[in-house]
């Protein structure tokens, strides 16, 4: 904007405030700062600096290369260096980390930041910390939404607007006097300090891909929730404010010269940044880091447009494409760990029978593991893609059971993985189930652990709907399946004693029983009795409800039978000598003694006798 | 492609097959055949880069573009590494020792390597940012008239007022090395991380040598030599301590081209002091540092107006400094992605072998 002929300083004049500000020739120039001094003298040094620039470029112009354009020449290049000087100072004094609890800044006119809400500066920051910070006290479950949450940039206003104006003037003449790259430096350097406290403040940590691979996962994991945190600040608000004052002095000044001071002050630290993420993505699949590596990839992702706003001049390519494989490697993570998971599953080789045939750890394990996964499904479901990779039926491989997926076609590839999971699971149960040696405990093993499974699915909605209940039901059948097993394993040699062929003799003079075979029958039957009721009292069936039933069914075939077989058979007993020998116990003997089994404590039947 | 030449690549890839099909527990000459090709392309990619750092200047050792070559001729071996470990290849087949302890040892050596490309971007961004101020100083210097003679007064004051800013970025260009926050994390050292690449690289002996054991060590070999080369070129966190010494058995042939190039990049590495290694052995950072050493001398002991042969030196020098800087303009951004590129190649190959040897069954939880 050019003054009015008569206002414009001439040329000599404007020579001597130059000069009088020459840091290197006068002690009282280095020691004060034009732009601290009044308004005055800031204008009127820029008013100089205007007029030196003004004869200077119609010298150049005029190819005129006497004494006075030489002189010019040195006098623009000490308002250049006396003008860094003033610009690095300014920035200087107007820089620091952006803080949690009050902000150092702001004489913010509500116009000034176009972005941000009219709200006042302090309480929007404290607000948006919050916002940030307070996504991370939700629990798992309801947590798992706010990963997912829409974006919201919030700059802030990291330099009053005075100081703005007075930067800004600086770099325009810097900047059409051909200092650009000198100024670019002097704000990159002051900024990039600026970020970096910023940075450690939020607790953005330096560590090395080795530092991280040596770390054990629950500390990882404390970190990651860190980093998720402190990255939707830095890349919003941090970094986002960074853009916007790099705006604020630039814009206009010369081509993409804010992309050039916003890159030379960000692109470190956010290199930095994402480094921590794709060290994560990097480490070697196990997988109990299935979900956190989730989180991380839905942090990410959900970061990804603010990033690619942020960055968007292509200068930042590099970064929007570092952002971009990194979370792709997440999802590589997330998926390669799934893999990792089932085939843990399939291949988990305890051996040592679990006591009491009860729920096997593995079991445990795994119901709550896939109960998990259902939780992240709306994730999982578009991570993955493809079906389990499981044994064909032809493969005769005996280490991998078969599954045609052939029935289950309309279900997404997540949920067949997770019934998938749910066939090696059986599968190793089954052979975990051989190392019983009885038969009976093997069957009640199975019997209870598919119960704890079909008890799993049932009690979660989303699992449910997933597992469907067509394969359930197979589940329940295989369910009752064990259950019969196991029935016919212990009681039909026990019921056996009590059958009728065999007792029957018909002879010439007495068509009767025989009654050595009849105490036969009866020491054989007390014998077995008592050894099943001692054994497998101390067998378990934890769920309550499937203990009664088992105990009804057991009894509704035991009880009968004895009743009828003492009813028909007693009195030859009891015509014989010691009857209480071979009729030990009574009907009621018996009912109780059946509370007994699956309860997991040894007893003795001595004890339950009632006395005759 | 001529028939003759795709016939010939066609005759090959049947005798191949012919070959697996064939000996079916034979793969042990399949092996020696891979191995030897390995070998021979190794040897050759090396040595086209030993000739091409003596009779071309434009590729001389340690440049940008001599190591744009380096970490190409990295890829091209990793990649046909790769193959040897993946390709017609049984997993199930692979030995058990390979699997506990070489494949993870490989792998470690990776994963060191990953931490060494980072550094070695941090290194290229300083450089970059190196290059940047020294260009500030050549404008400095460039635009001064000096000695036209006319007014003797304006003109020395001009100059001084040049210099004195030129000098001043120069010595903060070459100084910020010393002051550069470093990157990495605290700790971490550059010279302790090839040592630590370099533990437990020996070349497997007689009856270890069949199956995995050979092309382990190769590969291992070139990843060590490669980022120890990237290290002692750039500037990066602590290289303090920096190994010199190769620990390659000189007998081997296919190593011979590497053995000669650590040779030569030792000895410079040596000549230098201590203080002045921190930037690099960087062909243009040394240029960059020599020259501008130069001009500061220059600069400080000039008396206005200077002899015009010295002064046609300084201008033949400015000159010089601005041609580096255009070559590292030039060059800088493409090695940056190229050491990208290493990266990515590198988490690659690592991830899809060790999922491979997983699924398998063959390795191990304990490994990392």
């Amino acid at each position: 904007m050019e003054p009015p002929e008569d206002s414009r300083l001439p040329l000599d004049a404007a020579e001597k405030i130059i000069l009088r500000w020459d840091s290197t020739a006068s002690e009282e120039a280095r020691e004060r700062m034009i732009f601290e001094s009044d308004r005055q003298e800031v204008d009127r040094y820029l008013q100089a600096v205007d007029e030196i620039q003004r004869s200077l470029s119609s010298t150049t112009l005029s190819g005129d290369e006497s004494q006075s354009a030489n002189k010019v020449n040195s006098t623009i290049q000490i308002a250049m260096a006396r003008l860094e000087d003033e610009f690095r100072n300014i920035l200087l004094s107007h820089t620091s980390p952006i803080e949690a609890d009050s902000l150092t800044t702001t004489s913010a006119e509500p116009g000034s930041s176009t972005h941000s809400p009219a709200a006042s500066p302090s309480t929007e920051l404290d607000d948006l910390v919050d916002d940030h910070f307070g996504e991370e006290d939700h629990p798992d479950n309801s947590g798992r939404s706010s990963y997912r949450s829409t974006s919201s940039i919030r700059e802030v206003d990291l330099v009053p607007f005075d100081a703005i104006l007075d930067l800004r003037s600086i770099a325009d003449r810097m900047i059409s006097a051909g200092y650009l790259r000198e100024c670019i430096q002097v704000y990159g350097s002051v900024r990039k300090s600026a970020v970096d406290a910023s940075f450690r403040r939020l607790g953005v940590e330096k560590l090395s891909i080795g530092d991280i691979q040596r770390l054990e996962w629950e500390q990882l994991e404390v970190k990651i929730r860190r980093w998720i945190r402190a990255a939707k600040v830095s890349v919003r608000v941090l970094f986002a404010s960074e853009k916007k004052l790099c705006e604020q002095i630039f814009e206009g000044v010369g081509t993409a010269v804010d992309d050039a001071c916003f890159m030379e002050t960000v692109k470190g630290p956010a290199i930095q940044l994402f480094n921590f993420a794709e060290a994560i993505s990097i480490s070697r699949r196990s997988p109990e880091k299935l979900f956190k590596i989730l989180d991380l990839h839905d942090a990410l992702m959900d970061l990804i447009p603010d990033i690619d706003v942020v960055f968007e001049s292509k200068s930042s390519e590099s970064i929007r494409i570092q952002a971009a494989e990194i979370l792709s490697r997440l999802a590589e993570a997330a998926r390669g760990t799934l893999s990792e998971f089932e085939n843990a599953v399939l291949r988990e080789p305890s051996k040592v029978p679990v006591p009491g045939g009860t729920i096997h750890p593995l079991t445990r394990y795994v119901m709550n593991y896939i109960s998990l996964i259902s939780d992240y499904k709306q994730t999982l479901n578009e991570l993955i893609v493809s079906k389990p990779s499981a044994g064909s039926r032809y493969s005769g491989d005996p280490t991998t059971p078969d599954m045609e997926f052939a029935e289950l076609e309309e279900k997404t590839p997540l949920a067949l993985h997770l019934i998938w999971v749910i066939v090696i699971l059986q599968f190793n149960l089954e052979g975990k189930s051989k190392h019983y040696k009885d038969t009976s405990l093997a069957h009640l093993f199975m019997m209870n652990n598919v119960h704890y499974i079909v008890q799993k699915v049932k009690g979660s909605s989303e699992l449910r709907e997933m597992i469907g209940d067509d394969y359930l039901k197979k589940l329940t059948g295989k369910l009752r399946q064990a259950a019969t097993n196991y029935q016919r394993a212990t009681w039909v040699s026990v019921l056996y004693c009590l059958r009728d062929e065999g007792l029957h003799v018909s002879g010439s003079f007495s068509s009767g029983v025989s009654k050595s075979a009849l105490r036969e029958r009866f020491k054989s039957f007390n014998a077995m009795f008592e050894e099943v009721h001692r054994t497998q009292a101390t067998w378990l069936v934890p769920d309550t409800q499937l203990r009664e039933e088992l105990r009804i069914s057991i009894s509704e075939k035991l009880i009968p039978a004895y009743r009828s077989f003492l009813g028909r058979f007693r009195i030859h007993i009891e015509s014989g000598k010691h009857p209480e020998n071979y009729i030990k116990y009574s009907v009621e003997d018996l009912e109780i003694a059946v509370l007994d089994f699956f309860e997991g404590y040894p007893v003795s039947l001595h004890l339950r006798r009632r006395s005759q | 492609m001529r028939a003759a030449d795709s016939q010939g690549s066609f005759l090959n890839r049947i005798s191949i097959r012919r070959n697996q099909v064939v000996s079916m527990d034979g793969n042990h000459e399949q092996d020696l055949e891979d191995l030897e090709l390995f070998q021979k392309h190794v040897a050759d990619r090396f040595s086209d880069l030993l000739s091409s750092s003596s009779e071309d200047a434009a590729d001389a050792l340690l440049s940008i573009s001599w190591l744009r070559k380096l970490v190409d001729v990295f890829l091209c071996c990793e990649a046909e590494f790769k193959a040897i470990l993946v390709m017609g290849r049984d997993p199930s087949q692979i030995s058990k020792p390979s699997v506990d302890r070489l494949v993870p040892e490989y792998f470690d050596r990776v994963l060191k390597a990953l931490d060494v490309c980072n550094a070695v971007s941090h290194g290229l961004e300083s450089v970059r940012h190196y290059q940047k101020l020294t260009e500030i100083a050549i404008t400095a210097l460039e635009h001064r008239p000096i000695g036209d003679g006319q007014q003797p007064q304006a003109a020395e004051r001009t100059w001084s007022f040049g210099r004195r800013s030129a000098v001043n970025r120069d010595r903060a260009a070459a100084g910020q090395f010393r002051s550069l926050s470093w990157n990495m994390a605290k700790g971490w050292s550059a010279s302790k991380q090839i040592q630590a690449m370099s533990t437990n690289l020996v070349a497997p002996r007689g009856g270890e040598s069949s199956g995995l054991a050979s092309p382990v060590y190769v590969m291992s070999t070139v990843t060590v030599f490669v980022m120890w080369a990237l290290v002692a070129a750039i500037p990066c966190q602590e290289r303090n301590g920096l190994p010199t010494y190769f620990p390659v058995p000189r007998q081997l042939v296919w190593a011979q081209p590497m053995i000669a190039l650590q040779e030569k990049i030792a000895e410079e590495w040596k000549k230098k002091k201590e203080k002045n290694r921190l930037a690099g052995l960087l062909e243009e950072t040394q240029r960059l540092e020599r020259l501008g050493q130069s001009l500061i001398e220059f600069a400080d002991s000039f008396q206005f107006p200077g002899e015009t042969e010295r002064l046609e030196e300084v201008a033949a020098q400015v000159a010089e400094l601005a041609e580096t800087c255009k070559k590292m303009e030039e060059g800088l951004v493409p090695l940056q992605q190229q050491i990208r590129e290493l990266f990515h190649k590198l988490v690659k190959s690592r991830t899809e072998v060790l999922e491979l040897l997983d699924q398998s069954g063959k390795l191990s939880a304990s490994t990392m």
